[in-house]
This record gives structure tokens, C-alpha cells and sequence, in this order.
């Protein structure tokens, strides 16, 4: 039995989006345990891996978050696929090796199967570059990577068993990776597989960096040097301070002369829309267009 | 005397923006002193510092980037006033107080009107360092952005460029930290210019961040106004690591946000113009344009 499990804050979200995507894929005997979050995702997701540890015959749980809408109807035979090999402790379909911090984004990712369905600016569709494999990268691949992102996780029996979320890591950043270090180091490989999702988020990647940067040193004083791959990086401790005091500066002013280019295309498009419709050729038509 | 200096890469920025600019604002017994740069700003800088420390009759000296256009016909009154306080050293257009690096950005932006020309997407002009979040406001600073710095005759006689930078970067920045070791002051003035530039922040990222390491090297621990950092390296590694991530993820959201901003804005406009009715009437537009251009050459007489 494959079962599906969600922490939900939001109702409407999960019905929307979670709910949704689970009706499409589940099997006749799949459970779904949608509960209301109690806390941190951390303590919400061990509450539901503790319940699910007592389930019979499971094959699979599927975590996802709320806003997480699985669309591959062939779901439920790509798990079982991903998990007939008992080495596999877990499987998503957006992963990454090289990872160093718990910005994964920020290694090489080798696959991401999924959209970003937003809804700013009359909303949209981003594709991720492994969506539609026919116009996918080079270096898109399924397979066994480092970490997976945390809003699709598909775990193996042994890890629900086994494995907890670290409730001292904090509220929510850092979640996925940290899990993902934890079943490595237990032996067990994290993969992903070829299931695609859609991601119904804001395009705003950190609403509230605070939290992300604590979650970032504590992961990183936890892991570094613990794991492979995450070798502490080079120099003195002091070098590492003014390296990235330098790189942090430049990439906060990146973003600020980026918000200024920003502000120029959309003011040159503003200037076109109206020079377009305050022309006479614009106000003549006008009939026409009703 | 108020002398304006000049460190010269190529002509073209000096014909179009501060030339024009100079002309505008000098007075007629003002002396330029325009010299070809011998690689580092720094270098040149100082060689126009031992050039102007000779002239007796220095009231200022004005240091100008070539791409910044002066467009403060009062400037050299305002100079005058401003280094006629002894204890102000050196005073520019724009500047911060609170920052502890070479991003002198990020700390409290005061600035006097600036304006941004831009050329990239249709040109135009937009207040001057609004990506720094500048407030409109002059007095004391901690540092002065080099676009424009007035250096007293002290400052001129006392307190030369550091060489030893060797990045290009952060020249600005040091004096400025010089100047207030020494016991003077470092201003915003209510001046004007416009800055030509592209969009663009940095075009050697990489020599920025060596320049920034090597600034914070020679001012760790004796930053002029600031108390000592009494954190461990380790911990500003692991907090510096981890906002350089942050940063980073807010530029990538930043993007994506514009991109979805202009293509909505794109779709828009082509459904205005690839309708039928706009297809239609395009002759007449292109006809209203021909007797635009005419009455435009008309009213120019060519």
C-alpha cells in the first residue's frame, strides 16, 4: 500500500493543490492522512511518520506539502519502481549532488520535474528544466543524488521506520536536506525518479530569510565535515568570513542594481503600452474591439 | 582657486558627460587638471594631489569621474562654503554612515540630487542611487562615494590615495576612512550631477570581492566610529556564508518576479498591437510619423 501523507496550515491550499493531485494518483487502498500541522514541519512530519509506522503493508509514504499537486498518473508504478531496490531509502523528483548548504539550488542539480505555478503579475507557469524531458539539459538525469526537495519526499518503509525529522534545526528551512544527510548516512541512497509535480507558490524563493539564514548555520555546523560532500570548504575560518562578507556584499547589490534594471523594462513596456493606447489609431478602433 | 580633477581612460565619457559638465559649473579662473590614468585611479588621483598641492591659491579640489555630468551651477559657491569649515576634509555628492565594508551602500545612504542617465531599454533618467534606498539629505558621513569628492587643501597636502589597493576598487572609501583617522570630517552635500552608466553593477565581480577582503584586511579592527567585532571567525563565517546564500536566493526571486512583471506587460502590448483593427490603422500611424519627423525638422530648421 502506497499512502499519502500532508501537514496542513491551510485548508484551502490542500484542497486545491495537495488534495488534488493525490485524488489523481492514489490507488484504490492508498491512505491519506491530511492533518493540521502541530508546529514546526519537523515535529509535523514526525507525528505523521510516527503514525504511519504503524501502518500494515505499506510500501511507500508519500509526503507532500500542501501546495504540492502530483500530476503523473503513473505515480504510484514509479514508486514502486524507485523502491524495489531496498537500498533506496527515499526519492523525490527535483534532486541535486555537490550540495554544500542547504541552498541545493545552489549545486548541481540534475533533475527537476515540476512547475512553479504562481500567481503574481496575472499568474503563471515557470517549467523546470527537466518537465518536459524532450527539452530537457544534457545533465538532466534520474538517479541517485544528494538531496531532494522536500516538497515531494517518497520514503521507504525502513525510513519511516527508522529515520526522524531533526525538531532542533528549527521551523521549516533546511528540513528536506538535513533528512536527506540522515538517511545517507544510515546507509540508504536518496534518488529521483522520473513523476513530475506542480509547485503552487509565490516566486519569492525567501519570504522570511531571518529564519533562513539561522537554519542555514545550523545545518551547517551540524553537517560540515560529518558527511561526504561536505567537506568544510577551504581556508582559515577567517578566510571563510571575509570570502563570503565580500561575496554576501556583491550579492546583495546584484540584486538591488537588478531590481533598478527591473524597474526600467517595466517602465519601458508601461511607456509602449500607453503610447499605444492613448494613439488615435488606438481610440478610432475602439469599436471595433468591444 | 577651486581645481577639478580628472583621471582619463577614454575620451569619449569626458566629450559627452564631464566636459559639458565642467563647463557648466567652472568659474573662469578654475583649473582642470585632466590627466591620462596610469592604471589605478589611486594613481592618478595622487598624481593630481601632488600637482595641486603646489598651487598656493588652492581653495578645493574637486575629483570627477568622467562619466558623472556636474549640473550644479552653484557648485563651486557650495565648495567654498563647505571647505570653509576646517574640519571638513573631504565632501561628496553622496555617502553613508554604519557601513563596515567596502559596500558602503548598505549602511545609512544620504545624498544630494543625483540622477541616473541610463542607455539600455529606450534611455532615460531615474533618481541617482535608488537601488542604495538614498535618502535626500546632507551633513556628516562616514564615507563619500569617488564619483564626486571635494578634498580640502588639507586633505589635498595630508592624505594621498592607497596604492597598495591594487583592485581599482575602494579607493573612495579608504581616504574617506583616512581623512576621519586623522581626526577630520567627511560630508554630503547638497550638490548636483547626473551619473552616466549602464545597468549594470559590476563588471569584474570577482576583483570586487578580492577588493573588499583586502579593504576589510587593512581596516579590521580600527574602523574609524565603529567598535571592534567581538564575534569569532567562526561564527562570521557561518553567518556571512549564510546571508551570501540568502542574498543570493532573493536575487534569483527578484528575477523571477520581473520576468513574470514584463511578461505580463508583454502580452499585453502584443495583443493591443497584433489586433486586427491596430493592423489595420498602421498606415495612418506610419503617415502621422513621416509628418511628425517633417515638423520636427522644420521646428529644428534642417
Amino acid at each position: 500500500m502506497i499512502a499519502f501523507a500532508c501537514s496542513i496550515t491551510k485548508p484551502d491550499v490542500y484542497a486545491r493543490c495537495a488534495e488534488a493531485g493525490i485524488r489523481r494518483v492514489a490507488e484504490p487502498d492508498s491512505r491519506v492522512h491530511a492533518v493540521p500541522a502541530i508546529g514546526s514541519i519537523f515535529r509535523s512530519y514526525n507525528a505523521l511518520l510516527d503514525t504511519a509506522a504503524g501502518w500494515e503493508g505499506l510500501e511507500a509514504l508519500v509526503l507532500v506539502h500542501q501546495d504540492t499537486e502530483i500530476v503523473t498518473p503513473e505515480f504510484s508504478a514509479r514508486v514502486r519502481e524507485a523502491m524495489a531496490d531496498p537500498e533506496v531509502g527515499l526519492a523525490g523528483c527535483v534532486g541535486a549532488v555537490g550540495v554544500r548548504s542547504i541552498a541545493w539550488w545552489e549545486a548541481s542539480v540534475t533533475q527537476a520535474s515540476f512547475i512553479n505555478r504562481y500567481e503574481e503579475h496575472g499568474g503563471g507557469d515557470l517549467e523546470s528544466f527537466s518537465w518536459d524531458w524532450d527539452e530537457a539539459p544534457p545533465y538532466a538525469r534520474t538517479g541517485e543524488v544528494e538531496t531532494l526537495d522536500g516538497f515531494l519526499l517518497v520514503l521507504s518503509p525502513w525510513v519511516v521506520q527508522n529515520v526522524r525529522f531533526d525538531e532542533s534545526l528549527g521551523q521549516f528551512h533546511g528540513y528536506d536536506l538535513d533528512f536527506c544527510l540522515q538517511v545517507r548516512a544510515a546507509g540508504r541512497k536518496v534518488v529521483t525518479m522520473d513523476v513530475r509535480a506542480i509547485h503552487h507558490r509565490p516566486l519569492a524563493m525567501l519570504p522570511d530569510p531571518e529564519q533562513w539564514v539561522e537554519a542555514h548555520m545550523l545545518v551547517a555546523e551540524k553537517w560540515e565535515g560529518r558527511t561526504p560532500g561536505l567537506d568544510p570548504l577551504p581556508g582559515t575560518w577567517e578566510e571563510r568570513a571575509r570570502r563570503a562578507e565580500g561575496e554576501r556584499d556583491r550579492a546583495v547589490a546584484k540584486a538591488l542594481w537588478h531590481d533598478l534594471e527591473a524597474e526600467v523594462r517595466v517602465l519601458e513596456l508601461e511607456r509602449a503600452l500607453a503610447e499605444t493606447k492613448d494613439s488615435i489609431s488606438w481610440r478610432i478602433t475602439a469599436p471595433f474591439r468591444r | 582657486m577651486i581645481a577639478f580633477g580628472l583621471s582619463i581612460v577614454e575620451s569619449e565619457p569626458y566629450r559627452r558627460f564631464s566636459g559639458p559638465g565642467l563647463r557648466r559649473v567652472t568659474e573662469p579662473d578654475s583649473e582642470e587638471y585632466a590627466f591620462a590614468s596610469v592604471g589605478l585611479t589611486s594613481r592618478t588621483y595622487n598624481l593630481i594631489l601632488d600637482e595641486t598641492a603646489k598651487r598656493d591659491d588652492l581653495e578645493a579640489l574637486v575629483l570627477v569621474d568622467p562619466y558623472v555630468e556636474l549640473r550644479d551651477p552653484q557648485l563651486c559657491a557650495k565648495v567654498r562654503q563647505l571647505v570653509a569649515d576646517p574640519e571638513v576634509a573631504v565632501a561628496g555628492c553622496v555617502g553613508s554612515t554604519g557601513a563596515r565594508s567596502l559596500a558602503w551602500w548598505r549602511g545609512q545612504v544620504r545624498s544630494g540630487a543625483i540622477r541616473h542617465h541610463y542607455y539600455e531599454h529606450g534611455e532615460g533618467e531615474l533618481d541617482g542611487l535608488s537601488w542604495t534606498r538614498a535618502e535626500r539629505g546632507t551633513g556628516e558621513v562616514d564615507v563619500v562615494d569617488g564619483g564626486l569628492m571635494v578634498l580640502s587643501p588639507w586633505a589635498v597636502r595630508n592624505v594621498r590615495f592607497d596604492e597598495a589597493l591594487v583592485h581599482g576598487f575602494g579607493f573612495d572609501v579608504d581616504y574617506c576612512l583616512q581623512v576621519r583617522e586623522a581626526g577630520r570630517r567627511v560630508v554630503v552635500a547638497d550638490l548636483a550631477l547626473a551619473r552616466h552608466s549602464k545597468l549594470d553593477f559590476l563588471e569584474k565581480p570577482e576583483i570586487w570581492v578580492e577588493a573588499h577582503i583586502q579593504l576589510a584586511r587593512k581596516w579590521e579592527g580600527r574602523w574609524p566610529g565603529a567598535e571592534p567585532d567581538e564575534r569569532d571567525w567562526k561564527e562570521r563565517a557561518r553567518r556571512a556564508e549564510a546571508e551570501r546564500e540568502a542574498a543570493r536566493a532573493e536575487a534569483v526571486s527578484g528575477e523571477l518576479l520581473v520576468d513574470a512583471r514584463v511578461e505580463q506587460l508583454e502580452k499585453e502590448l502584443e495583443e493591443a498591437t497584433g489586433s486586427l483593427p491596430w493592423r489595420l490603422t498602421e498606415p495612418l500611424r506610419r503617415l502621422n510619423k513621416v509628418r511628425a519627423d517633417a515638423a520636427r525638422r522644420r521646428a529644428s530648421g534642417s
